[in-house]
Protein backbone atom coordinates (compact mmCIF):
# COMPACT_ATOMS: atom_id res chain seq x y z
CA UNK A 1 0.00 0.00 0.00
CA UNK A 2 1.49 3.63 -0.80
CA UNK A 3 2.14 6.22 1.77
CA UNK A 4 -0.95 8.93 1.80
CA UNK A 5 -0.40 11.95 -0.11
CA UNK A 6 -3.68 13.57 1.38
CA UNK A 7 -6.17 12.61 3.95
CA UNK A 8 -9.32 14.92 4.60
CA UNK A 9 -10.68 14.23 7.97
CA UNK A 10 -14.18 16.24 9.69
CA UNK A 11 -14.61 18.04 6.49
CA UNK A 12 -17.88 19.68 6.38
CA UNK A 13 -19.03 22.15 4.22
CA UNK A 14 -21.95 24.09 4.21
CA UNK A 15 -24.24 27.07 2.93
CA UNK A 16 -25.86 28.74 5.55
CA UNK A 17 -27.63 25.71 7.62
CA UNK A 18 -27.84 23.56 4.21
CA UNK A 19 -25.18 21.01 4.30
CA UNK A 20 -23.21 20.54 1.03
CA UNK A 21 -20.97 17.42 2.12
CA UNK A 22 -19.35 16.14 4.88
CA UNK A 23 -16.02 13.72 4.90
CA UNK A 24 -15.81 11.85 7.88
CA UNK A 25 -12.14 10.59 6.36
CA UNK A 26 -10.90 10.27 2.72
CA UNK A 27 -7.05 9.23 1.48
CA UNK A 28 -5.53 9.75 -1.33
CA UNK A 29 -2.20 7.60 -2.24
CA UNK A 30 0.56 9.23 -3.51
CA UNK A 31 0.80 8.19 -7.21
CA UNK A 32 -2.95 7.55 -7.24
CA UNK A 33 -5.33 8.31 -10.04
CA UNK A 34 -8.86 8.99 -9.08
CA UNK A 35 -11.94 10.20 -11.22
CA UNK A 36 -14.60 11.87 -8.67
CA UNK A 37 -18.07 11.27 -10.20
CA UNK A 38 -22.01 12.64 -8.76
CA UNK A 39 -24.21 14.78 -9.75
CA UNK A 40 -24.58 18.41 -10.64
CA UNK A 41 -24.56 20.04 -7.29
CA UNK A 42 -23.18 17.39 -5.40
CA UNK A 43 -20.19 19.70 -4.59
CA UNK A 44 -17.77 18.09 -6.56
CA UNK A 45 -16.24 21.87 -7.69
CA UNK A 46 -16.24 22.41 -4.85
CA UNK A 47 -13.94 19.78 -2.83
CA UNK A 48 -11.68 20.59 -5.85
CA UNK A 49 -11.58 24.16 -5.09
CA UNK A 50 -11.48 23.68 -1.27
CA UNK A 51 -8.33 21.07 -2.02
CA UNK A 52 -6.71 24.08 -4.18
CA UNK A 53 -7.02 26.47 -1.62
CA UNK A 54 -9.49 28.59 -3.53
CA UNK A 55 -12.50 27.75 -1.24
CA UNK A 56 -11.63 28.90 2.66
CA UNK A 57 -14.90 28.57 3.97
CA UNK A 58 -14.83 24.97 5.31
CA UNK A 59 -14.33 23.05 8.62
CA UNK A 60 -12.20 19.94 9.01
CA UNK A 61 -8.73 19.50 8.02
CA UNK A 62 -6.74 18.13 6.02
CA UNK A 63 -2.89 16.36 6.46
CA UNK A 64 -1.06 17.28 3.36
CA UNK A 65 2.59 14.19 3.66
CA UNK A 66 1.53 13.93 7.16
CA UNK A 67 1.57 17.78 8.03
CA UNK A 68 -2.01 19.31 9.13
CA UNK A 69 -3.58 22.21 7.39
CA UNK A 70 -6.92 24.07 7.66
CA UNK A 71 -9.09 25.27 4.62
CA UNK A 72 -8.94 28.64 6.47
CA UNK A 73 -5.48 28.81 6.82
CA UNK A 74 -4.68 27.11 3.81
CA UNK A 75 -0.54 27.33 3.52
CA UNK A 76 1.58 28.45 0.99
CA UNK A 77 3.23 25.36 0.65
CA UNK A 78 0.32 23.65 -0.40
CA UNK A 79 -0.67 25.74 -3.01
CA UNK A 80 2.67 24.71 -4.70
CA UNK A 81 1.97 21.21 -4.41
CA UNK A 82 -1.29 21.15 -5.51
CA UNK A 83 -2.58 22.76 -9.29
CA UNK A 84 -5.86 23.01 -10.16
CA UNK A 85 -7.45 23.18 -13.65
CA UNK A 86 -10.99 24.85 -13.71
CA UNK A 87 -13.53 23.09 -15.89
CA UNK A 88 -13.15 26.08 -18.30
CA UNK A 89 -9.48 26.79 -18.31
CA UNK A 90 -8.12 30.75 -18.20
CA UNK A 91 -5.06 31.62 -20.57
CA UNK A 92 -3.64 34.79 -19.93
CA UNK A 93 -3.83 37.13 -22.34
CA UNK A 94 0.35 37.12 -23.64
CA UNK A 95 1.44 34.26 -25.34
CA UNK A 96 1.58 30.54 -25.16
CA UNK A 97 5.17 30.28 -23.56
CA UNK A 98 4.17 33.45 -21.30
CA UNK A 99 1.43 30.86 -19.52
CA UNK A 100 3.90 28.16 -19.60
CA UNK A 101 6.91 30.17 -18.11
CA UNK A 102 4.19 31.71 -15.63
CA UNK A 103 4.25 29.41 -12.64
CA UNK A 104 7.85 28.36 -12.97
CA UNK A 105 8.93 32.03 -12.67
CA UNK A 106 6.91 32.01 -9.61
CA UNK A 107 8.43 29.08 -8.02
CA UNK A 108 12.13 31.10 -9.42
CA UNK A 109 13.31 28.55 -11.62
CA UNK A 110 16.47 29.63 -13.31
CA UNK A 111 15.64 30.51 -17.15
CA UNK A 112 17.43 27.55 -18.78
CA UNK A 113 15.96 25.31 -17.33
CA UNK A 114 12.36 27.15 -17.85
CA UNK A 115 13.04 27.10 -21.21
CA UNK A 116 13.54 23.48 -21.42
CA UNK A 117 10.39 22.84 -19.22
CA UNK A 118 8.33 25.26 -21.53
CA UNK A 119 9.54 23.48 -24.96
CA UNK A 120 8.92 19.69 -23.18
CA UNK A 121 5.22 21.05 -22.04
CA UNK A 122 4.09 22.27 -25.75
CA UNK A 123 5.76 19.05 -27.25
CA UNK A 124 3.58 17.58 -24.43
CA UNK A 125 0.47 18.66 -25.46
CA UNK A 126 1.39 18.93 -29.04
CA UNK A 127 0.95 22.59 -29.51
CA UNK A 128 4.10 23.06 -31.42
CA UNK A 129 2.20 24.06 -34.59
CA UNK A 130 0.42 26.92 -32.70
CA UNK A 131 3.18 28.27 -30.02
CA UNK A 132 2.75 31.69 -31.98
CA UNK A 133 -0.79 31.53 -31.89
CA UNK A 134 -2.04 33.82 -29.06
CA UNK A 135 -3.87 31.94 -26.63
CA UNK A 136 -7.33 33.62 -27.52
CA UNK A 137 -7.36 32.14 -30.74
CA UNK A 138 -6.87 28.48 -29.44
CA UNK A 139 -9.59 26.47 -29.69
CA UNK A 140 -11.47 24.89 -26.59
CA UNK A 141 -9.45 21.26 -26.85
CA UNK A 142 -5.81 23.59 -27.09
CA UNK A 143 -6.81 25.65 -24.64
CA UNK A 144 -7.30 22.69 -22.47
CA UNK A 145 -4.24 21.18 -23.72
CA UNK A 146 -2.30 24.07 -22.73
CA UNK A 147 -3.61 24.35 -19.25
CA UNK A 148 -3.18 20.58 -18.62
CA UNK A 149 0.65 21.39 -20.13
CA UNK A 150 0.87 24.16 -17.98
CA UNK A 151 -0.13 22.47 -14.57
CA UNK A 152 1.84 19.49 -15.61
CA UNK A 153 4.83 21.50 -16.24
CA UNK A 154 4.93 22.76 -12.28
CA UNK A 155 5.27 19.45 -11.58
CA UNK A 156 2.77 19.20 -8.58
CA UNK A 157 2.34 16.65 -6.15
CA UNK A 158 -1.27 16.24 -6.67
CA UNK A 159 -3.10 17.86 -9.70
CA UNK A 160 -7.15 18.59 -9.49
CA UNK A 161 -8.95 18.50 -13.43
CA UNK A 162 -12.25 19.59 -12.93
CA UNK A 163 -14.55 18.45 -16.00
CA UNK A 164 -11.38 18.53 -18.15
CA UNK A 165 -13.35 17.30 -21.66
CA UNK A 166 -16.86 19.08 -20.58
CA UNK A 167 -17.47 21.48 -23.86
CA UNK A 168 -14.65 19.95 -26.27
CA UNK A 169 -15.71 18.82 -29.64
CA UNK A 170 -14.81 14.97 -30.04
CA UNK A 171 -10.85 15.56 -31.72
CA UNK A 172 -10.86 18.06 -28.50
CA UNK A 173 -11.96 15.15 -26.13
CA UNK A 174 -9.89 12.41 -27.33
CA UNK A 175 -6.85 14.36 -27.14
CA UNK A 176 -7.28 15.56 -23.53
CA UNK A 177 -8.07 11.77 -22.87
CA UNK A 178 -4.56 10.80 -24.55
CA UNK A 179 -2.98 13.57 -22.12
CA UNK A 180 -4.95 12.17 -19.17
CA UNK A 181 -3.88 8.54 -20.04
CA UNK A 182 -0.32 9.62 -20.04
CA UNK A 183 -0.58 11.66 -16.76
CA UNK A 184 -1.68 7.83 -15.70
CA UNK A 185 1.23 6.10 -17.00
CA UNK A 186 3.70 8.66 -15.57
CA UNK A 187 2.28 8.22 -11.97
CA UNK A 188 1.28 11.25 -11.35
CA UNK A 189 -1.37 11.92 -8.04
CA UNK A 190 -4.47 13.20 -9.91
CA UNK A 191 -7.80 13.89 -9.08
CA UNK A 192 -10.48 14.57 -11.93
CA UNK A 193 -13.96 15.24 -11.53
CA UNK A 194 -16.04 14.31 -14.54
CA UNK A 195 -19.35 13.01 -15.42
CA UNK A 196 -17.49 11.91 -18.60
CA UNK A 197 -17.77 7.88 -18.46
CA UNK A 198 -14.80 7.34 -20.97
CA UNK A 199 -12.52 9.22 -18.27
CA UNK A 200 -14.41 7.19 -15.72
CA UNK A 201 -13.47 3.89 -17.79
CA UNK A 202 -9.92 4.92 -18.24
CA UNK A 203 -7.83 2.34 -16.70
CA UNK A 204 -5.79 2.99 -13.61
CA UNK A 205 -8.18 5.06 -12.27
CA UNK A 206 -9.90 4.41 -8.90
CA UNK A 207 -13.65 5.98 -8.28
CA UNK A 208 -14.52 8.41 -5.75
CA UNK A 209 -18.65 9.00 -5.85
CA UNK A 210 -20.23 12.33 -4.23
CA UNK A 211 -23.36 11.71 -3.39
CA UNK A 212 -26.19 12.95 -0.77
CA UNK A 213 -23.33 14.81 1.28
CA UNK A 214 -20.75 11.67 1.48
CA UNK A 215 -18.11 10.44 -0.64
CA UNK A 216 -17.38 7.01 -1.18
CA UNK A 217 -14.46 4.98 -2.72
CA UNK A 218 -15.91 2.92 -4.98
CA UNK A 219 -12.92 0.87 -6.59
CA UNK A 220 -9.13 1.56 -6.58
CA UNK B 1 -17.67 84.33 -40.64
CA UNK B 2 -15.15 83.61 -42.96
CA UNK B 3 -13.54 80.74 -41.31
CA UNK B 4 -10.80 79.82 -44.40
CA UNK B 5 -8.45 83.33 -43.59
CA UNK B 6 -8.51 82.45 -39.69
CA UNK B 7 -7.58 79.12 -40.55
CA UNK B 8 -5.25 79.81 -43.00
CA UNK B 9 -3.16 82.22 -40.02
CA UNK B 10 -3.62 79.18 -37.53
CA UNK B 11 -1.53 77.24 -40.06
CA UNK B 12 0.65 80.03 -40.62
CA UNK B 13 1.22 81.02 -37.05
CA UNK B 14 1.82 76.99 -36.12
CA UNK B 15 4.38 76.76 -39.02
CA UNK B 16 6.12 79.93 -37.94
CA UNK B 17 6.98 78.79 -34.60
CA UNK B 18 5.28 81.88 -32.63
CA UNK B 19 6.99 81.54 -28.91
CA UNK B 20 3.78 82.76 -26.78
CA UNK B 21 1.56 79.88 -28.78
CA UNK B 22 4.25 77.05 -28.45
CA UNK B 23 4.70 77.85 -25.11
CA UNK B 24 1.10 77.30 -23.78
CA UNK B 25 0.79 74.01 -25.79
CA UNK B 26 3.96 73.10 -24.25
CA UNK B 27 2.80 73.50 -20.61
CA UNK B 28 -0.24 71.89 -21.79
CA UNK B 29 1.87 69.02 -22.46
CA UNK B 30 3.80 68.37 -19.76
CA UNK B 31 1.73 69.76 -16.71
CA UNK B 32 -0.84 67.24 -17.91
CA UNK B 33 2.06 64.21 -18.61
CA UNK B 34 3.62 65.08 -15.18
CA UNK B 35 -0.46 65.20 -13.68
CA UNK B 36 -1.19 61.65 -15.09
CA UNK B 37 2.04 59.82 -14.44
CA UNK B 38 2.22 61.17 -10.90
CA UNK B 39 -2.12 60.09 -9.89
CA UNK B 40 -1.85 56.98 -12.48
CA UNK B 41 -0.21 54.80 -10.19
CA UNK B 42 -2.29 55.33 -6.46
CA UNK B 43 -5.64 55.88 -8.40
CA UNK B 44 -5.38 52.37 -10.24
CA UNK B 45 -3.79 50.93 -6.86
CA UNK B 46 -7.06 52.23 -4.96
CA UNK B 47 -9.80 51.13 -7.91
CA UNK B 48 -8.09 47.88 -7.62
CA UNK B 49 -8.56 47.73 -3.65
CA UNK B 50 -12.74 49.37 -4.22
CA UNK B 51 -13.38 47.01 -6.57
CA UNK B 52 -11.96 43.50 -4.88
CA UNK B 53 -11.19 43.88 -1.16
CA UNK B 54 -14.84 44.07 1.09
CA UNK B 55 -14.37 46.41 4.18
CA UNK B 56 -16.80 48.28 6.08
CA UNK B 57 -17.65 52.24 4.53
CA UNK B 58 -16.59 50.45 0.77
CA UNK B 59 -19.72 51.10 -0.97
CA UNK B 60 -19.56 54.53 0.69
CA UNK B 61 -15.91 54.87 -0.79
CA UNK B 62 -16.87 54.01 -4.27
CA UNK B 63 -20.42 56.07 -3.87
CA UNK B 64 -17.66 59.10 -2.76
CA UNK B 65 -15.38 58.49 -5.69
CA UNK B 66 -18.37 58.58 -8.80
CA UNK B 67 -19.59 61.58 -6.83
CA UNK B 68 -16.37 63.35 -7.70
CA UNK B 69 -16.86 62.08 -11.30
CA UNK B 70 -19.40 65.07 -11.39
CA UNK B 71 -18.03 67.70 -9.57
CA UNK B 72 -18.03 71.38 -11.78
CA UNK B 73 -13.91 71.48 -12.25
CA UNK B 74 -14.54 75.22 -11.03
CA UNK B 75 -15.55 74.14 -7.76
CA UNK B 76 -12.12 71.75 -7.51
CA UNK B 77 -10.08 74.66 -8.70
CA UNK B 78 -12.13 77.00 -5.96
CA UNK B 79 -10.99 74.56 -3.24
CA UNK B 80 -7.50 74.45 -4.44
CA UNK B 81 -7.20 78.03 -4.89
CA UNK B 82 -8.64 78.41 -0.86
CA UNK B 83 -5.90 75.79 0.00
CA UNK B 84 -2.75 76.79 -1.65
CA UNK B 85 -3.79 80.98 -1.15
CA UNK B 86 -1.88 82.96 1.04
CA UNK B 87 -4.01 82.46 4.04
CA UNK B 88 -4.63 79.28 3.27
CA UNK B 89 -3.34 75.92 4.80
CA UNK B 90 -0.86 75.96 2.03
CA UNK B 91 -0.16 79.39 1.27
CA UNK B 92 3.55 79.13 2.86
CA UNK B 93 4.14 76.62 -0.51
CA UNK B 94 3.51 79.71 -2.68
CA UNK B 95 2.18 77.46 -5.43
CA UNK B 96 -0.74 79.59 -6.22
CA UNK B 97 -0.86 81.28 -10.01
CA UNK B 98 2.14 78.45 -11.01
CA UNK B 99 2.13 75.58 -13.41
CA UNK B 100 2.08 73.08 -9.76
CA UNK B 101 -0.94 74.39 -9.07
CA UNK B 102 -2.22 74.01 -12.46
CA UNK B 103 -0.68 70.15 -11.88
CA UNK B 104 -2.64 69.58 -8.50
CA UNK B 105 -5.48 70.63 -9.92
CA UNK B 106 -5.42 68.16 -12.98
CA UNK B 107 -4.02 65.49 -11.12
CA UNK B 108 -7.87 66.13 -8.42
CA UNK B 109 -9.75 66.09 -11.93
CA UNK B 110 -7.95 62.52 -13.25
CA UNK B 111 -7.95 60.96 -9.80
CA UNK B 112 -11.70 59.78 -10.21
CA UNK B 113 -11.40 59.01 -14.07
CA UNK B 114 -8.95 56.87 -13.20
CA UNK B 115 -10.09 54.87 -10.14
CA UNK B 116 -13.80 54.53 -11.38
CA UNK B 117 -12.67 53.25 -14.79
CA UNK B 118 -10.38 50.80 -12.71
CA UNK B 119 -12.99 49.71 -10.48
CA UNK B 120 -14.96 49.15 -13.69
CA UNK B 121 -12.20 47.17 -15.44
CA UNK B 122 -11.27 45.12 -12.55
CA UNK B 123 -14.74 44.16 -11.29
CA UNK B 124 -15.53 43.05 -15.07
CA UNK B 125 -12.10 40.77 -15.34
CA UNK B 126 -12.60 37.05 -15.34
CA UNK B 127 -12.95 36.01 -11.59
CA UNK B 128 -10.44 32.97 -13.23
CA UNK B 129 -7.81 35.55 -13.87
CA UNK B 130 -6.64 35.87 -10.10
CA UNK B 131 -7.67 32.44 -9.18
CA UNK B 132 -5.37 30.65 -11.89
CA UNK B 133 -2.55 32.82 -10.94
CA UNK B 134 -2.84 31.97 -7.32
CA UNK B 135 -3.02 28.29 -8.44
CA UNK B 136 0.17 28.14 -10.28
CA UNK B 137 1.94 29.86 -7.04
CA UNK B 138 1.61 33.45 -7.68
CA UNK B 139 1.01 35.44 -3.79
CA UNK B 140 -2.12 37.40 -3.38
CA UNK B 141 0.31 41.03 -4.89
CA UNK B 142 1.66 39.05 -7.97
CA UNK B 143 -2.09 37.51 -8.57
CA UNK B 144 -3.35 40.88 -7.98
CA UNK B 145 -0.68 42.58 -10.49
CA UNK B 146 -1.42 39.46 -13.51
CA UNK B 147 -5.33 40.64 -12.90
CA UNK B 148 -4.36 44.35 -13.86
CA UNK B 149 -1.93 43.06 -16.63
CA UNK B 150 -5.07 41.45 -17.73
CA UNK B 151 -7.44 44.10 -17.60
CA UNK B 152 -4.43 46.61 -18.96
CA UNK B 153 -6.38 47.56 -21.96
CA UNK B 154 -9.24 49.11 -19.47
CA UNK B 155 -6.76 50.73 -17.53
CA UNK B 156 -4.68 52.11 -20.44
CA UNK B 157 -8.21 53.61 -21.14
CA UNK B 158 -8.57 55.32 -17.86
CA UNK B 159 -5.19 56.96 -18.00
CA UNK B 160 -6.04 58.36 -21.65
CA UNK B 161 -9.31 59.26 -20.71
CA UNK B 162 -7.98 61.17 -17.68
CA UNK B 163 -5.26 62.78 -20.00
CA UNK B 164 -7.87 63.94 -22.44
CA UNK B 165 -9.85 65.40 -19.25
CA UNK B 166 -7.02 67.31 -18.07
CA UNK B 167 -5.47 68.29 -21.40
CA UNK B 168 -8.41 70.10 -22.30
CA UNK B 169 -9.76 71.80 -18.94
CA UNK B 170 -10.03 75.28 -18.79
CA UNK B 171 -12.36 76.18 -15.36
CA UNK B 172 -9.47 75.00 -12.78
CA UNK B 173 -6.27 75.75 -14.84
CA UNK B 174 -7.86 79.93 -15.30
CA UNK B 175 -8.88 79.82 -11.58
CA UNK B 176 -5.48 78.27 -9.99
CA UNK B 177 -3.16 79.08 -12.91
CA UNK B 178 -4.46 82.95 -13.66
CA UNK B 179 -3.89 82.08 -17.39
CA UNK B 180 -0.19 83.89 -16.71
CA UNK B 181 1.24 84.81 -20.79
CA UNK B 182 4.90 82.49 -20.47
CA UNK B 183 3.85 80.93 -17.18
CA UNK B 184 0.31 79.29 -16.64
CA UNK B 185 -1.57 79.98 -20.14
CA UNK B 186 -2.13 76.67 -21.35
CA UNK B 187 -3.77 75.09 -24.83
CA UNK B 188 -7.68 75.73 -23.42
CA UNK B 189 -7.28 78.71 -21.22
CA UNK B 190 -5.10 80.37 -24.21
CA UNK B 191 -7.73 79.57 -26.51
CA UNK B 192 -10.54 81.10 -24.31
CA UNK B 193 -8.83 84.44 -23.65
CA UNK B 194 -7.88 84.89 -27.79
CA UNK B 195 -11.43 84.25 -28.49
CA UNK B 196 -12.83 86.66 -26.13
CA UNK B 197 -10.41 88.97 -27.65
CA UNK B 198 -11.21 88.31 -31.50
CA UNK B 199 -8.16 86.59 -32.45
CA UNK B 200 -9.43 83.50 -34.23
CA UNK B 201 -6.02 82.11 -35.75
CA UNK B 202 -4.54 81.46 -32.59
CA UNK B 203 -7.91 79.83 -30.83
CA UNK B 204 -7.85 77.39 -33.67
CA UNK B 205 -4.08 77.00 -33.99
CA UNK B 206 -4.09 76.07 -30.51
CA UNK B 207 -7.49 73.85 -31.17
CA UNK B 208 -6.26 72.15 -33.85
CA UNK B 209 -3.10 70.94 -31.55
CA UNK B 210 -5.83 69.83 -29.39
CA UNK B 211 -7.13 67.66 -31.78
CA UNK B 212 -4.09 66.52 -33.03
CA UNK B 213 -3.08 65.35 -29.81
CA UNK B 214 -6.12 63.98 -28.44
CA UNK B 215 -6.27 62.32 -32.00
CA UNK B 216 -2.56 60.89 -31.29
CA UNK B 217 -3.34 59.33 -27.89
CA UNK B 218 -6.11 57.81 -29.36
CA UNK B 219 -4.28 56.00 -32.04
CA UNK B 220 -1.45 55.18 -29.68
CA UNK B 221 -4.04 53.60 -27.89
CA UNK B 222 -5.79 51.50 -30.42
CA UNK B 223 -1.97 50.41 -31.74
CA UNK B 224 -1.43 49.51 -28.34
CA UNK B 225 -4.60 47.49 -27.86
CA UNK B 226 -4.34 45.90 -31.44
CA UNK B 227 -6.68 43.15 -31.63
CA UNK B 228 -6.63 42.28 -27.59
CA UNK B 229 -8.62 45.53 -26.93
CA UNK B 230 -11.05 44.47 -29.40
CA UNK B 231 -11.76 41.13 -27.45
Amino acid sequence: MSAPLLQLHGVRKAYGTRLLFAIGNLRIDAGGAYVLTGPNGSGKTTLMRMLAGLDADADGGLDFRGTPASFPMFPDRLRRAIVYVHQHPYLFHTSLRHNLEYGLKRRGMPPAERARRVEEAIAWAGLDARRATPPARLSGGEKQRAALARARALDPELLLLDEPTSSLDREGRAQTLALLAQLRSERRTVIVACHDQEIIDLPGFARLRLDEGRITLQSG
Amino acid sequence: MDLLEPTRQAFALLLSGDRALWQSIWLSLWVSVAAIALVAAPSIALGFLLAKKRFPGQRAAVVLVQALLSFPTVVIGLVIYLLLSRRGPFGSLDLLFTPWAIMIGYMMIAFPILVVFTISAVQGADPRVYETARCLGAGRAAASLTTLWEVRFGILASVVNGFGRAISEVGCAIMVGGNIAGLTRNIPTAIALETTKGDFAQGIALGIVLMVVALGVNVLLAALQGEGGLK
